[in-house]
């Protein structure tokens, strides 16, 4: 193999990109408005949800302070009003009324003896009778319905501790072994990136690859002493490139825009993400064989970009997928590079701990560039 | 192999495609040093040779030798240029880019590449557009710098798939000046042609119908032989007899 001749086909790549400004944008501007449109889209936070309150709780007063309290108004207050926002509505069948017709997710009912049967039971243990919050649902948005839920529990706890009486029984979940302060985005931005790689390299190459067969200029380079791997290896070292200032940019989007943290080595995840761009090529080189224009190449797209979208855990864990299918989750190469850059952004690992990873996405590399020299070399 | 005196020899090349003949026990000798015209109608097997020939196809059966070397052979390559019908060239490089392109792959120095380029954009006569994407020229102009691209690195065989296709006169036959001056200097030169004034100035000409080589010889020869006036008429004289074998 002659190193010269395979870095010819890498220069090509880079000339052709550069002059083609409308291929080069798409490497590198869809990246970014993907990186924008899905943090912003997918901040991971339930906002703005409409609910309403219908509180007829009278209220407690305490005949050693002769002091009215109510503890529903409190948990009122301490209800996110960034998250919830609150309708108050005098009628519990008003309130229901207004989630049947779809005017609010949720009714936050606070029963008249509400503060009254708090407090006695607080202060007499053998007094029966529970204080009540009922919360009605439409629980057709289940995301929603659990954001209302959670809100509301925070609510209490934290009225509770105000008024000094917490639960016998704290969940104490401070100091974390990986990812203190980790928001969503940090979860998202390891997953993105594999994403838009695979996706954005798989692309390209499959388009690239078929227009090489059908222009002619595949048989020409051929008939050339230029061997199959050379061209292989020629687009290998263009497309990791290209994978690797992608990265780059993600990245800077990441942490400059959505503050996002970096906790390992990023040249691992750099090296990571370069791996999934030559498994991604060679794909795309393998898949070019089976198209004679660049219409049919069009067609295999759905097969590249729903199972990484729905099962390589980019925005779910694969703990989230049903365990009959999650055997499907370790066929394909963005899994494994997901999982390898997010141990090493938000846990600090090094090469020790995501060496499996690492060798899963070399053995998809090293069989995917087999067959795409392989599908260079059959000849009629 | 032992070095043969042609620089193209092949032994009862044959390909099939499923039940369709493209090639028939081809037997074709091609000395060194001669411009050898392939003439014949569309299908009759001319680019499927050249194809076999350059080791892109397989033969169903026989064998092809180029420059002495069985095929495929990758080395032997580096010593063919090949310039395809399609016109087979990257539309987002400049025609320079093209070219230097092809100068790499044949390994050629910086120096040399540089050199050859600036000949070849001469002999083109696109000198001027040397800098344009190869997608902003015309068709006739996109075959010049196909015709460039194949003699970057002086082969010393020439394999011409209608070359001359869409290049008005006075460049054509500033081509074939070149052809014969590259010949001269040793170069081989095997094209297909539909043009028959083409075919007269070959030193030896091919008729190939339906996969089958119905004549060869100089075109004096073939004219004589078949008794008429014209390469033109000749080639319908055998490839009437060819019909009722």
């Amino acid at each position: 193999m002659s190193v010269r001749r395979t870095l010819s086909i890498a220069r090509r790549t880079f000339r052709e990109l550069r002059n083609d400004k409308r291929t080069l944008a798409l490497m590198f501007v869809a990246p970014v408005i993907a990186m924008f449109v899905f943090g912003i889209a997918f901040s991971g936070d339930v906002r703005d949800v409409r609910v309403v309150v219908v509180n007829d709780d009278k209220g407690f007063r305490d005949p050693g302070t002769n002091i009215t309290v109510s503890i529903s108004k409190d948990i009122i207050s301490n209800l996110k009003d960034d998250i919830l926002t609150l309708e108050y509505v005098e009628d519990v069948e008003d309130g229901i009324h207004r989630v049947e017709n779809g005017e609010a997710y949720g009714v936050i009912i606070f029963p008249k003896h509400f503060t009254r049967d708090l407090y006695k039971r607080i202060r007499n243990p053998s007094f029966l009778k529970n204080a009540i919050i009922k919360v009605k649902l439409d629980k057709s948005n289940v995301n929603v319905a659990n954001a209302i839920i959670k809100n509301v529990s925070d609510a209490v706890i934290e009225t509770m501790r105000k008024a000094g009486s917490e639960s016998p029984i704290i969940l104490d979940t401070d100091n974390p072994i990986y990812g203190e302060n980790a928001e969503f985005m940090d979860f998202f931005v390891p997953g993105i990136m594999s994403y838009v790689v695979f996706f954005l390299t798989a692309l390209l190459t499959l388009i690239t690859f078929v227009g090489e067969r059908t222009s002619g200029n595949l048989e020409r380079l051929l008939s050339t002493p230029l061997k199959e791997a050379e061209i292989v290896f020629g687009y290998a070292i263009a497309f990791s490139i290209i994978g690797t200032l992608q990265t780059i940019i993600l990245l800077a989007i990441g942490i400059t825009v959505f503050n996002i943290m970096i906790v390992g080595n990023i040249i691992l995840a750099f090296v990571v993400i370069a791996l999934l761009a030559i498994v991604s090529l060679s794909l795309g080189i393998l898949l070019s064989s089976l198209a004679k224009r660049e219409a049919q190449a069009i067609q295999f797209l759905p097969f590249i970009v729903l199972p990484t979208f729905l099962l390589a855990g980019i925005f779910w864990p694969l703990e989230a997928i049903p365990s009959w299918i999650r055997p499907a989750s370790y066929l394909i190469p963005p899994t494994y590079s997901v999982n390898a850059c997010r141990s090493v952004m938000l846990r600090g690992w090094g090469l020790e701990k995501i060496w499996t990873d690492i060798a899963a996405l070399v053995g998809f590399a090293s069989v995917f560039l087999i067959a795409a020299i392989w599908s260079l070399k059959r000849k009629a | 192999m032992e070095s043969l005196p042609y620089a193209i020899e092949t032994v009862n090349l044959t390909k099939r495609y499923g039940i369709f003949t493209a090639l028939s026990r081809l037997n074709l000798r091609v000395e060194k040093s001669v411009v050898y015209g392939l003439l014949g109608p569309n299908g009759a097997g001319k680019t499927t040779l050249i194809k076999l020939l350059l080791g892109l196809l397989k033969p169903t059966e026989g064998d092809a030798y180029v420059l002495g070397e069985r095929m495929p052979d990758k080395d032997i390559l580096s010593e063919v240029g090949y310039m395809p019908q399609d016109t087979a060239l990257y539309l987002n490089l400049t025609v320079r880019q093209n070219i230097e392109l092809y100068g790499e792959i044949f390994g050629l120095s910086k120096k040399r590449i540089t050199e050859r380029t600036e000949e070849l954009l001469g002999f083109i006569n696109l000198e001027k557009w040397k800098d344009e994407l190869v997608s902003n020229l015309s068709g006739g102009m996109k075959h010049r710098v196909s015709l460039a691209c194949s003699m970057v690195h002086s082969p010393q065989l020439l394999l011409l798939d209608e070359p001359t296709v869409g290049i008005d006169p006075e460049l054509r036959a500033s081509f074939w000046d070149y052809f014969g001056l590259i010949k001269e200097k040793g170069v081989t030169i095997l094209l297909t042609t539909h043009y028959m004034d083409e075919a007269a100035r070959c030193d030896k000409v091919g008729l190939l119908r339906q996969g089958n080589l119905i004549a060869e010889g100089t075109p004096e020869e073939i004219i004589r032989i078949s008794n008429t006036k014209s390469l033109e008429e000749a080639f319908l004289i055998f490839a009437k007899r060819n019909a009722r074998t």
